[in-house]
Order: structure tokens, then C-alpha cells, then sequence
């Protein structure tokens, strides 16, 4: 064992929580995932080698898992990937000590919230029919480019990669809509994430009570089947709220 | 209408895909951006701790992405679409082939499989889970 060592922070809970033993966090090997309190508030922790990177595959995961897992059972507030604090006496002198009602507070606004994230990603042969039969000047440019090499037609596709880029833009901003409109009825926030790859649809973070969970997934059934052949949708979650837990100060 | 129960995590076919974990590139997406960021509690014992973590946003408006619509939409067939195919025969296309079909019946087990192993993580000292307690909330407020 190295002897330095520091205590990895994975988010915030209450302090009438008990960790269950047989759960391992980052690093390598993984230490067992404890608890610090303080008051009415706790620190998911778990040791760590300062001496050695994180950041593997394996270290992702770990973050993700304890975080959702906790999410599963209690409202949690998860710190973004990489935290680590000196001390046990650092995690409650420091974090949570000072910050104990905001953390209450915020704790107290999720109670009974989960979040899942919606995400589709157009078909690219179906999406690039629909913009191109809807835009005439892209298709007149896809004429000019026809089995011509790619050298002698370079400013020309860009042109015409431009245009459906924009227009590939505009449906994705259409789609984002329609989603959101689909799922307000029963989400309590809805947060836009930034598309991932250029043929994405809509990516979109939602809390939602966990009693309208089904009710939700059934909504947004629907929409992906109204899709069906255009885009494909997948929904991930229940998890631990990310896109709803927010640094307001500094 | 009845609809068949599949187990999920395949790719085409219709409705919404339930996979019952998220990649590598999802995990990123939620916990390198996102989150609380401890700078902003904490500052003298800080732990400066290297991270290997890169960051997989992608640009989304590059030539790169230009060439490759411009690329996408030479090798459509062009007789086809100069008959302006509209989107209820993409949909009827893609019905066709749709045999791998995901549904609803699949996707609540997996959501409820999901549940019961987190609730082996953490309880509360008054023992009760959250959705049990949440629920008992609710039927008696």
C-alpha cells in the first residue's frame, strides 16, 4: 500500500444512509466504498492511491456505478468525475461542514426524482432523403457532384455538406422540441444535452418522479416509434441526476 | 394490440431500445462535464490527482463533417429520391425489415431488474427503499 493516500469523493447523500459492504470504487485495486457524515449530510468516499492516475475504463464505471446505485435507493448529489480530498477531517471540515444546507436543501428537491436520458440518433440513408427531398438546392448540387471524382468537386461538396449540415441542425433543434413537448406532461426538468456525434437527433436529460417513470417511458415509446425507420432511440436510466445537480457558486 | 416480449440491447428495428447498461462514451457524457465540481467547496485540501480522462465532445459543424454528408448523399440513389420520397414510405421501408421489434413488456423488466440491484446498495437506517418510501409518502399525503 502506498503511503499516500487521499479520499475519492463520489457525491452527497443523507446521513441516514449505510452503505452495504461489498462495494468496490475507483483505483486500483478498488477500495471499499464508505461513508463520511457530518451532521445530516455524507460523503460517498472511497480511499485512493494519490500516486496513481485515475481515469481508466474500469474508474468510469466505478464513479457511474456507485453513483446510480446510490441514486437507486436515495436522492444523491453526484460530484463530476476526479475529486479528491487529503483527509477524512478535509471531507467534513471542508465539504461538508460549510455546506451543509445548500446540500440539504438540494438533497431535499430530489427526493423521489430519478433521471433517465433520452437519445436517437437519425438513420443516415432515411435522414439524408428527407433533407435532400425537401431542399431543392441541395439536390441540384448532389446532381453536379454525381459520379464526379472527389478532387474536382471538393468546393462543391463542401457547399452542399454545409447545407445539409445546417439543415441537418434544424432538425435536430425541431426534434429536441418535440421530444421535450412529449415528456413535459410528466418530467419535473428537462436539460438539453449537446449532440455527440453530427447524425444525433435529440439528447436530452430528464427528472422525473419515479412513480411517472413508466409513464414516461411509455411517451416516449411512442415518439420512438413514430420514428421508427428515420431515427433510433434508446433511453438510459434510472440514474443518479447529473444534469441537475449544479455548481451555482465560484 | 399485443406485442411481443424480446430481450433488448439490439440495434434497428422499431421503438425505444432499453440497453441494460450504457457504453463507455455514455459514462463519459454524464460524469467529466457534469456534476459538482469540488473546486468550488473545497479549496486547501484538494487533492490535484492525474487524470487520464480526454475529452470526447465532438465538433459537429467541420469540413470533415461536410464531406462526409456531401459523401452520404452521392451514394443515395437518386432516382429515388428525385421522386421525393416522403416519410411515410421510409417508415413503411423500414417496417418491412422491423422483425427485431423491442417493446415495452422487456424494457419494464429491465427497468425493475435495475432497481432491485441497486437497492442492495445503500438502505436507509429506517429501512425503508426509496421507491417503497416514496410511494408510502404519496398514498398516505
Amino acid at each position: 500500500m502506498s503511503t499516500e493516500h487521499g479520499w475519492y469523493v463520489y457525491g452527497i447523500v443523507e446521513s441516514d444512509v449505510e452503505v452495504l459492504p461489498g462495494n468496490e470504487g475507483v483505483g486500483d485495486p478498488p477500495a471499499p466504498v464508505e461513508l463520511i457524515r457530518s451532521g445530516e449530510v455524507a460523503a460517498l468516499v472511497s480511499r485512493v492511491d494519490v500516486d496513481k492516475p485515475l481515469g481508466s475504463r474500469a474508474d468510469l464505471f466505478a464513479h457511474r456505478d456507485v453513483l446510480d446505485a446510490a441514486a437507486g435507493a436515495v436522492p444523491v448529489l453526484p460530484m463530476r468525475f476526479g475529486a479528491v480530498l487529503s483527509s477524512r477531517t478535509a471531507v467534513v471540515h471542508e465539504l461538508l461542514e460549510p455546506h451543509a444546507d445548500e446540500f440539504t436543501d438540494a438533497l431535499n428537491q430530489l427526493e423521489g426524482e430519478t433521471q433517465y436520458v433520452f437519445h436517437a440518433r437519425y438513420d443516415e440513408s432515411a435522414l439524408v432523403h428527407e433533407v435532400l427531398s425537401e431542399n431543392p438546392d441541395a439536390m441540384a448540387l448532389v446532381e453536379q457532384i454525381r459520379d464526379e471524382p472527389i478532387e474536382s468537386t471538393r468546393d462543391t461538396r463542401l457547399q452542399l455538406g454545409e447545407l445539409l449540415g445546417t439543415a441537418v441542425e434544424a432538425k435536430r433543434s425541431a426534434d429536441t422540441d418535440v421530444v421535450i413537448e412529449a415528456v413535459t406532461p410528466v418530467v419535473a426538468a428537462v436539460s438539453v444535452r449537446p449532440p455527440t456525434h453530427e447524425e444525433d437527433a435529440a439528447h436530452v436529460a430528464m427528472l422525473v418522479d419515479i412513480d411517472n417513470s413508466g409513464e414516461l417511458e411509455d411517451l416516449l415509446d411512442s415518439l420512438a416509434r413514430s420514428w421508427e425507420g428515420r431515427a433510433n432511440a434508446r433511453l438510459l436510466g434510472p440514474m443518479a441526476p447529473y444534469d441537475f445537480v449544479t455548481t451555482t457558486q465560484g | 394490440m399485443t406485442t411481443a416480449v424480446q430481450p433488448t440491447g439490439g440495434s434497428g428495428g422499431g421503438g425505444l431500445e432499453r440497453p441494460g447498461g450504457s457504453g463507455l462514451a455514455e459514462v463519459v457524457d454524464s460524469i467529466l462535464d457534469k456534476g459538482l465540481v469540488i473546486d468550488a467547496y473545497v479549496r486547501v485540501s484538494l487533492v490535484g490527482i492525474e487524470l487520464l480522462t480526454v475529452d470526447a465532445r465532438v465538433v459537429v459543424a467541420s469540413v470533415d463533417t461536410y464531406l462526409r454528408f456531401a459523401e452520404a448523399a452521392n451514394r443515395l440513389d437518386l432516382a429515388e429520391t428525385g421522386q421525393s420520397k416522403g416519410l411515410p414510405e421510409f417508415v413503411e421501408g423500414a417496417q418491412e425489415k422491423g422483425a427485431e421489434k423491442k417493446v415495452k413488456g422487456a424494457a419494464r423488466g429491465a427497468i425493475d431488474t435495475a432497481r432491485e440491484t441497486v437497492e442492495g446498495f445503500v438502505e436507509r437506517h429506517n429501512g425503508g427503499s426509496r421507491r417503497k418510501s416514496s410511494t408510502h409518502a404519496r398514498a398516505e399525503g
